[in-house]
């Protein structure tokens, strides 16, 4: 909300208060100001200046060359303008200033061979008008020399605040006024009323019915009959205009202003545009168009509150007024509207209209239903001030049921319970006083207080109790220093996310972070992922149901910035549903996935090096080292599957049972290309909630080895379909448990060993944790297993 | 013979000292070592001592043949490694063969110091889902249907009573539905909010939520928990100030604001967390004893707190993934 400090002041004396001050109390105190503009900074080096002499420019006819006296210098000038003339009192900006309207500076500057040291400004240059046909010739009177600022009263300063949900009382100068009164301990100078008046159902000339009166707790209308319709006068126009209103009328004007002053809508209806002078509000009934007075048509439903006359809708309530009862300047007789009305109806309305206007945004957080008619009637007396016109002595008010102010009361130790100091009683009370909050009674323990109804959100104990801190200041809280701590059991549930990324960055994986938002093309497991109700573009419309899609978006941007060797691993939520309906938590399939990939090279060339791109044995080496320790605690088997899959041109799957937990491998180039990606690459996911839930093993000491190992190594040639796997299945079956360890050290496959044979070559680890070794002994199993080899596999020892 | 043996060991240690070359080398395991060396004459005339006498002599001659072999073995090794030397291409200066290194993503290590920090002060970490239901996002929290302060925080739908959980107090939430007090817990983790994606705002971000309810806890520790927390990241000179705020679940509110001066550039104040004392309808809806038990809850977004530490000027940065970015901070 905007806020002008000039405008503040005909409420409060905020004299010997700097604006550094005013700010830094508002914004501890709740009302968080986001910009402070000084409107005299905008006028900074633009003086009342005086034009001396005026010749023509010698180079350019449309051009005058001007002698501008400042009070102290006389300055060349180079003018356009034609209705520059000698004697005349202009705004003169000089070398420095910056025009407000374009925020161009003046510098010095030779004009078609002429010296220039200023400018003369027209009304618009300035920002105070519309007029750009010539310079801005000012009254005489005016001091040469002087700032233009000062000179027309431009010293004020517009306050950006931002508001909280809470606070709908703050939404007007007099709030802004009020909690600077409680802040500085000053005296708050509310407008008075002079009418007379007799509240009643019905008037000659008007009536009001109120059909809904949930909608509308109360209507208060207050006719003003000949008037005149006309520009306002200068101050209302300044007002308004410095806190980004734009002025209309007089009385819009009016209206606007009351508004911004106690924050109460109003609405002024012309009389005679009200079939059978009458007002009506009830629900819409039906659903139909509406032409509201910003001439647009908007689609009312059937249960939104509508303001009627004798036969027609002519306003949305709370939101906005209709074109066909609207102020012109023929109107004569008015009807000022100033109602409370439901806030949750309002909001229904505004949201469904996708309309919020100051009105609405006012009523949807609460107004004060004890303040229509002290506004209308502000409004009314100032209307008669400026456009002329009586005031009907007969009001019409329909409360029929008043809200009446709430009791509140406070213990004064729980102020101290809560807030862990004492602030003393008597401040207490000041604070609550400062506040327009009555004390009906109080002792030293407790204290009982009327809270006015323009503060919807006193309800309770604790509210007070924030009044109370938030006009005390949060700074005179003291930190303490020591805290109480209940020594329960501590977990930490991240602590097993957090090992496993410890391992991977150590193998040299970077960690990425994606969004879990993508398109539906991307989406893997289209029929069982959850849609998002709401997306805000069609590239994030799903949730994902796998990190798969992130990966490769990852690894396709980074290739486009010549980052095409990457290890990449991430830990993210994925999401699936069986149901197409989401009834309750259970239909929900929610948990963590990790995810590791390889592209390119897995290191760069170098003087020692050659390159040597990721394959699949990396993906599968990475993936036992990394969740060795999971894996260690459970029986999970490795399942090689040659076949290519939508997802992979051959791949592996780490099962428990008949379970999958996780699968990887070579990703297929036809998904690949989806992603624009021409490299390789290796993936492997896996359900981490999954491995989660499983005890993990913990780290045990063993003694360490006393004998010595015994090695014996060993080359095969054998047919080249016989897998790893069943070569080391045959060596430990044939072995007795003293082979501790099989390596794999050489693999050879070529024609000269013979038609589809390969060569394999091993070295054996034997040892006994409890005496040493024979060589004779080691000598008999390591032959034993040779054979074993040899026939089982048929095949033939290296020599 | 003890004599002898001490004269063979000075001879040595006196020919060793002035060994410079393999040839010397050789010279001296002939004249010590070989089959008719020096240590073998020895061994030789041990043979023919008196009985009683060959134990200690047997003993000490071994003793000493072992330390001489052991003393010619680290001259040739020296030798020889000082022959390869002469040999062998040498430039020190080269480029050390490096292995690359993995590194955490900045939002990983900024929730890390984070959950330091609080772990210190002997909180637990929970997490919670990402899908909740509006019972645990809202409801419970005290923001009441149909009202306004649900606009602060722009919602994902799943549907009318699922959604994208806006901030990690349902994991409160749920902690109060699992447990009973005393809490004493931070829940980190990722939230969404339907807002444009630009520089500033992106469509999730990561939270870190606090939680300690107890019997005697207080606005003041609120505040001597935070300023501790942000002396810790930011530094002990840290200036802040505590501003009064509005959020559903808190009464009092409250916003921390640090003092932000970067260089060359003028300073200004920049929220770092909201914070407040649990509100009585957010306990008395989980049914905890209001008037007994005292809370108080803060929270903060990770996004920003990288932002502000490292310098980060796009909020995208940290979803991009690009290399170039990740690799920064190793």
């Amino acid at each position: 909300m905007i806020v002008s400090l000039n405008w503040l002041k005909e409420y409060i004396d905020l004299n010997g208060i700097t604006v550094e001050e005013i700010v830094d109390k508002l914004t501890t105190s709740g009302s968080e100001i986001e910009e402070v503009i000084d409107k005299s900074e905008e006028f900074k080096n633009i003086v009342i200046g005086k034009v001396e002499e005026v010749q023509k420019h010698p180079n350019a006819d449309k051009l005058s060359v001007c002698k501008v006296n400042d009070g102290q210098e006389i300055f060349n000038v180079v003018c356009g303008a034609p209705n520059v003339a000698k004697g005349q009192t202009v705004p003169f900006a000089k070398v420095g200033a910056v025009i407000p309207n374009g925020k161009f500076e003046i510098k010095k500057a030779k004009i078609r061979g002429e010296k220039s040291e200023g400018m003369i400004c027209a009304e618009d240059e300035l920002g105070l008008g519309d007029d750009h046909t010539g310079i801005m010739v000012l009254d005489n009177s005016l001091k040469i020399g002087e700032p233009l600022a000062s000179a027309l009263k431009f010293n004020d300063v517009i306050l950006d605040i931002a508001i909280t949900p809470n606070r709908a009382d703050s939404l007007s100068h007099i709030v802004i006024a009020r909690d600077l009164a409680a802040l500085f301990n000053r005296k708050l100078k509310l407008p008075n009323l002079k009418t007379q008046f007799e509240i009643v159902n019905k008037s000659e000339s008007a009536e009001v019915v109120v059909e809904n009166q949930t909608g509308c707790p109360r209507y208060t209308a207050v006719v003003v009959k000949g008037i005149e319709v006309k520009e306002s006068p200068e101050w209302l126009k300044e007002k308004l205009i410095s806190i980004g209103s734009r002025p209309i009328n007089n009385i819009v004007d009016v209206t606007n202003f009351v508004l911004h002053e106690v924050g109460q809508p109003l609405h002024a209806f012309d009389l005679d545009e009200l079939s059978g002078s009458k007002i009506i509000v009830k629900d819409n009934g039906s659903k139909n168009k509406f032409i509201t007075l910003d001439s647009k048509e908007r689609e009312i439903h059937s249960t939104d509150l509508m303001i009627c006359d004798g036969e027609k809708p002519v306003a949305i309530a709370g939101v906005m007024g209709g074109e066909n009862s609207e102020v012109t300047n023929k109107t004569k007789n008015i009807l000022i509207e100033s109602a409370y009305f439901n806030p949750s109806s309002v909001r229904k309305t505004a949201k469904h209209l996708g309309l919020s206007t100051d009105a609405s945004y006012r009523f949807e957080r609460g107004t004060d239903p004890n303040g229509t008619l002290k506004a209308a009637l502000r409004a009314a007396e100032l209307i008669v001030e400026i456009a002329g016109g009586e005031i009907e002595t007969k009001v019409i008010d329909i409360y029929p049921e008043e809200i009446s102010k709430r009791n509140v009361s406070l213990r004064f130790d729980r102020i101290n319970k809560i807030l862990g100091f004492k602030i003393d009683n008597e401040k207490v009370l000041k604070i609550l006083e400062g506040l327009e909050f009555s004390i009906s009674e109080h002792d030293d323990k407790i204290v009982r207080v009327e809270i006015p109804t323009f503060r919807h959100d006193i309800e309770r104990e604790i509210d007070l109790i924030e009044e109370v801190v938030r006009i005390y200041g949060f700074d005179g809280v003291p930190p303490i220093e020591k805290i109480s701590n209940t020594l329960s059991k501590k977990i930490d549930e991240t602590n097993f996310e957090d090992e496993l990324r410890f391992r991977l960055t150590a193998l040299g994986f970077n960690e990425t972070v994606s969004n879990s938002l993508i398109s539906d093309e991307k989406t893997m497991d289209y029929s069982r992922s959850i849609k998002v109700l709401n997306p805000q573009s069609m590239e994030m419309s799903r949730l994902r149901t796998s990190l798969i899609p992130n990966v490769l978006m990852n690894i396709s941007r980074n290739i486009k910035v010549k980052e095409s060797d990457l290890m990449f691993f991430e830990i993210g939520e994925v999401f699936k549903s069986e149901n197409d309906q989401i009834k309750s938590f259970e239909d929900i399939s929610e948990h963590e996935n990790l995810i590791i990939a390889l592209t390119g090279n897995k290191n760069k060339k170098t003087w020692y090096q050659k390159e040597i791109p990721f394959d699949f044995y990396d993906l599968v080496g990475l993936t036992n080292k990394s969740l060795a320790k999971v894996f260690a605690n459970i029986k999970v088997k490795t399942q090689f599957n040659l076949e290519s899959s939508e997802l992979f041109e051959y791949s592996f799957s780490k099962n428990l049972g008949k379970e999958i937990l996780g699968e990887g491998g070579k990703v297929n180039r036809e998904l690949l290309k989806k992603y624009e990606i021409e490299n390789n690459v290796f993936l492997f996911e896996i359900n981490l909630s999954a491995l989660k839930s499983f005890d993990q093993k913990s780290n045990r000491y063993y003694s360490l080895l006393k004998y010595p190992k015994v090695y014996r190594d060993f080359g095969f040639i054998l047919d080249k379909n016989i897998s790893y796997n069943e070569v080391v299945k045959t060596i430990k079956q044939s072995s007795s448990n003293l082979l501790k360890n099989v390596n794999l050290f050489d693999i050879f496959v070529s024609e000269s060993l013979g038609k589809d044979k390969k060569s394999l070559a091993f070295k054996l680890e034997y040892y006994d944790e409890s005496r040493t070794l024979r060589e004779e002994e080691i000598d008999k199993e390591f032959w034993k297993t040779i054979e074993a080899v040899k026939t089982n596999l048929n095949a033939e020892l290296r020599g | 013979m003890k004599e002898k043996i001490d004269q063979v060991r000075e001879d040595f240690l006196k020919d060793s000292s002035s060994v410079n070359n393999s040839d010397d080398l050789e010279k001296i395991r002939i004249k010590y070592f070989s089959r008719n060396g020096l240590y073998a004459n020895l061994f030789e005339e041990f043979k023919s001592l008196p009985k009683e006498e060959k134990p200690k002599f047997g003993k000490l001659l071994n003793e000493e043949k072992k330390s001489a072999q052991s003393k010619f073995d680290e001259l040739k090794k020296s030798i020889e490694s000082q022959a390869s030397k002469n040999t062998e291409y040498i430039d020190l200066t080269l480029p050390g063969k490096d292995r690359e290194l993995g590194t955490l993503h900045v939002l990983t290590q900024t929730l890390n110091e984070i959950k330091s920090i609080f772990k210190g002060l002997g909180f637990s970490v929970y997490t919670g889902p990402e899908i909740e239901s509006d019972e645990n996002n809202f409801e419970m929290l005290n923001f009441p249907d149909d009202h306004p302060a649900r606009d602060m925080q722009d919602t994902y739908f799943i549907n009318d009573s699922f959604l994208l959980r806006t901030h990690t107090s349902p994991v409160q939430v749920r902690l109060m539905k699992n447990s009973k007090p005393p809490y004493r817990a931070i829940m980190p983790g990722r939230v969404y909010r339907n807002e444009a994606i630009s520089a500033k705002s992106y469509c999730l971000f990561h939270q870190v939520e606090g939680l300690v309810i107890d019997t005697d806890v207080t606005f003041a520790e609120l505040k001597g928990t935070l300023v501790y927390f942000a002396k810790q990241l930011f530094g002990e000179d840290v200036k802040y100030r505590f501003r009064s705020s509005f959020f559903p679940f808190t009464e009092p509110s409250a916003e921390v604001d640090i003092w932000w001066q970067p260089k060359g550039k003028e300073g200004k104040w920049l929220e770092i967390l909201g914070c407040g004392m649990v509100d009585p309808n957010v306990l008395n809806n989980l049914n905890i004893d209001s008037e007994k038990y005292i809370g108080y809850a803060f929270g903060m977004g990770i996004e920003r707190m990288a932002m502000l530490k490292y310098g980060i000027d796009d909020i995208r940065l940290f979803f991009d993934n690009d290399n170039r970015f990740l690799n920064q901070f190793k």
